[in-house]
Parts: C-alpha cells; structure tokens; sequence
C-alpha cells in the first residue's frame, strides 16, 4: 500500500510531462481549406483560438460562396437560382432594355470597365462568348472542335465593356454581343474582400489563397508568411518568397484550364485581338504592394503581360505600373524584374543549376 | 465458489464495484487513458496531404501533386489502370482487377490514407510533408 501513492505521483508528473510538452510545441495557427467560388479556398488566421478563428473562417467562406452564386458566369437562368451575372448577361443579349442591378454589380462594372480601358482591352470582362466557343465556361474541359468562322465573327463583334451603360444602378448594353465573365477579377475582387472584412474584425495575422491567388495579413508568427510559386510544368513550386503584410500576389497560367489538341495547347486565356487562346507564354506572376485594391490587381493586371507578345510585356506591366513581375514563356524561359528578383528563392533544382534566369529592364 | 460469487455481484452493482477498486486498479484506469488519449492525438492527426504516390509491384511509379487536376494511366499486370486526381484527392477511377475492392475505396483525402489494387500491384498512397512555404501560388 505505501508505494501506490509514489507510483501514482510518478504516472501524474509523467502525464503532465507529456501534455505539456505538446501544449507548448503547438502554435496558434488555425488552417482551414473549402471547394467554394469554384476553386480551392485556403484560410490560415494565426494569434486566434480555435473557436475565433473558426467562426472568421466560415464568414468568409461564407462571403466567397454568395459571390460565386452572384458573378456565375455560365449557371442557365433556368436554374432555379440563376446567378445576377446570368441575368444581366441573358438581357444584354435580348436588347436595349435596362435591368436593374445591386449596387454592388455596378461598382464592379465601374471598376472592371475603367481596368479593361486602361489595359486597351487587353483585359476584357466581356467576350464571355468567345471564352464559351473555347469550352472554358464549363466545370471541366476537354478538347473542342475549333470553329474558326465563329471566332472570325465573334472578334469583329467586338463586344467591350464601354458598349455597357450603367446609370442608376441599371445596366444596359448597345452591343448584344457582351457577355460577361469576371473570371479574371472575381478572386482578387473576394480576396480584397476577405483581407477587409478580417482587418475590421482585428485579425492581426493571416494568409488566404482563392485559386492560388494570395493576400497577406501580418506574419506567420515571427516570421513572414511564405508563398511558393507553382512551377508551370511540374507539381513543386519553382520559388518561395516572404509575402509581407498587405502585399499580394497572382499568377496567370496555362496549366490548370487547357484541353490539347493534336499536340497543341490551349489554355483558357483568350487574346481578345484573335479570338484564339494564348500559346507563347507559360505563366506570369505580379506581385503587388499594400494597396486598396492590392487583391484586384493581383488578378487583373497578369492577364494583360501574358497575352501581349514578348517584346510588349513591359509595356503591358506598365499599365498598372507593375514593378514586380516574372514570365516564363513557352520555351519555358524565365524573365524576372530585378525587384522580384531580389526577392525570390529559387527552389525547382533545374532553374538552381542552369541560372538562366533573364533580368528584365522596366521601361 | 466464493470468488465467483463475489466476482459477479461486482458486475452487477458499478456502484460496489467501484468501492472495491485498490490504488493500483485506479493507476493503471487513469494511465490507461491518458496513454490513449496520446497516442490517439499522435497518431491519427490528419495531416495536409500535398502529393500522391503511386507505386507499381515494388518500385514507386511516379509522384503527383494533388494541385493539378489529372488523368493517370498505370500499366500493371493484369491490365491499364484509370486513377483521377481532383481538387486534393485522388482514386482508382477504373481498374481492370474482378472485384474492384480499389475502385470501391473512392476517394482518399488525407495524408497516410492509401488504396491498393493487390491483383494489379499498383497502391496510392497519399503524402503530407513539412512545406518551405504556407500556401502555394499557381
């Protein structure tokens, strides 16, 4: 009987002993992933108990799932909850009568229409036809059959985003040929979004990637959060960097929507000049600094560097004035602004080796 | 006789039961559970899981990230395998095997898990690791 009581104090500190040495060796990071706005949605909030960081979690998911059910870009209105996207596009195509919109539908018209001039129609929200001739407006892609008498028309119908007339929280377009898809500003805009909607609620640190578009919060603890960037043609990321508080970063590839066709590629970002999917370039990232819109852009502002051809890149990176760019073309070269450059950490062993990465001189 | 008597009077009343208890049967009931409750925290934590590997009789056939969304053929013994890699998962799609036991595992979602065509020598097993960076941009 006398040496229960030692044993039983010696299996209490040993139990202790164990929880605690886990309770200290876990850091206050709460990581949470979701299949929302179509794509794969990654949350990570660090310095928040579970239960907050939970809570802030889904509201934002939650958010992202009303966007995707708003801005669908090829949901039949037939549906039972057609998205305000399909109805606006569907009475384009009817005529001239004006539909009324949520204010929030017009601000993002306001916005996507003034990027799309600035870009010289580079970036243009509204050739949603030609993107469906391609087969993109469906949930997976598979090759078609390329009719190049549709696309010759569809080009010379040059539906644009100033054909659109907004007033009063109506819209109306004078060309029946606009169709919208915000595909290429829809994640950066919920990204913004989701940054906001944390701040206001005094999240000091987080991280969330819609798509593989990322934005920033705070550190990772002590250290910057980390990104990779995904190597085009291989399943590793080709370079890390630290993304700082406020600073985002997107990339525009042809490697996650793309059918092959007789050994040829083609991906779903469409040159609004040709009518035909871009084939020259690989992948373009940017990098963009604390801003308001640091999310739009970093969506945005690719599209127009990886349709321009090679020699107008940085012409094309100047318009949003992009300092921090990198491109690799479809030889799978790698050009890099010597700001980026400075900043990133080549991983992919390859690119280690051969250093032929090129610098790029900014105009 | 006794014993047996006093054995089952104990079954069915918790109440003495429990008043029959020495400190070494509450020792071992309070260790016991902590010791579970450890190992069940240790060893079943579901990681991330980033990639899936597919193995061919002995030999790994190829490593695939689970970001790209893909079409594998595996050529085994008895015939072409069809795996599918989507959103973060990965499954026998189709398998040329009688009862099809790896299709019917469906999808395996987190690192650790693994599906096994055992007449066709093909396994998925899916691998989470410690990443130089938190979230990937593609």
């Amino acid at each position: 009987m006398r040496k229960g009581p030692t044993t039983l104090l010696f299996a209490a500190i040993l139990a202790i002993g164990i929880f605690s040495i886990r309770a200290f060796n876990k850091e206050p990071l709460y990581h949470s992933q979701s299949y929302v706005f179509g794509t794969l949605v990654d949350i990570s909030i660090y310095g928040e108990t579970d239960e907050r960081a939970k809570l802030l979690a889904n509201h934002v998911f939650q958010d992202f799932q009303h966007l995707h059910d708003q801005l669908h870009a090829w949901k039949p209105i037939t549906d039972s909850h057609p998205s305000e996207l399909g109805i606006l596009n569907n009475a384009f195509a009817q005529g001239k009568q004006p539909v009324t919109i949520s204010s929030q539908l017009a601000n993002m018209l306001t916005d996507t229409t003034q990027l799309s001039v600035k870009s010289q129609g580079l970036f243009n929200p509204a050739i949603g036809h030609l993107i469906s001739t391609w087969g993109f407006q469906r949930d997976e892609f598979s090759a078609v059959n390329i009719d190049a008498e549709k696309i010759k028309s569809l080009v010379k119908a040059n539906p644009r985003m100033t054909d659109i007339v907004i007033q009063n929280n109506t819209a109306y377009s004078s060309n029946p040929d606009v169709k919208l898809d915000l595909g290429g500003y829809a994640k950066g805009y919920a990204l913004d979004m989701a940054a906001d909607y944390l701040r206001k609620q005094q999240v000091k640190n987080a991280l969330i990637n819609i798509g593989g578009n990322i934005i920033a919060i705070g550190q990772h603890g002590a250290k910057p959060w980390r990104v990779g960037i995904q190597h085009p043609r291989k399943p590793a990321a080709i370079a890390t960097l630290d993304l700082n508080d406020g600073w985002a970063i997107g990339t525009s590839g042809d490697y996650q929507r793309y059918f092959t066709l007789n050994g040829k590629r083609y991906c779903h970002i469409i040159d609004p000049n040709t009518g035909y999917p871009v084939q020259h370039t690989q992948a373009v990232t940017v990098l963009i600094p604390p801003q308001t819109n640091a999310g739009v852009l970093s969506d945005v502002a690719s599209k127009p560097i990886f349709i321009a051809a090679a020699e107008n890149k940085s012409k094309a990176a100047s318009i949003f004035g992009i300092q921090y760019f990198m491109v690799i073309d479809q030889q799978s070269n790698i050009f890099v602004t010597k700001a980026l450059a400075q900043k990133l950490n080549w991983v992919d062993p390859d690119v280690k080796k051969d250093s032929h990465v090129k610098l790029i001189t900014l105009p | 006789m006794l014993k047996k008597i006093a054995m089952l009077s104990l079954l069915r009343s918790p109440k003495t039961a429990i008043q029959h208890l020495l400190i070494g049967d509450w020792l071992t009931i309070i260790f016991s559970t902590i010791l579970v409750i450890y190992l069940f925290q240790t060893l079943w934590s579901h990681q991330q899981a980033t990639k899936v590997q597919i193995r061919l009789g002995d030999k790994v056939y190829a490593t695939y990230s689970l970001n790209l969304q893909q079409t594998i053929h595996v050529h085994g013994p008895i015939g072409d395998a069809e795996i599918h890699i989507a959103q973060g998962k990965v499954r026998f799609a189709k398998s040329p095997c009688h009862n099809q036991y790896c299709v019917h595992q469906g999808w395996l979602t987190h690192a650790g898990q693994a599906a096994i065509c055992l007449p066709n020598q093909i396994s998925l097993e899916l691998i989470g690791e410690e990443k130089p960076y938190d979230s990937l941009n593609y």
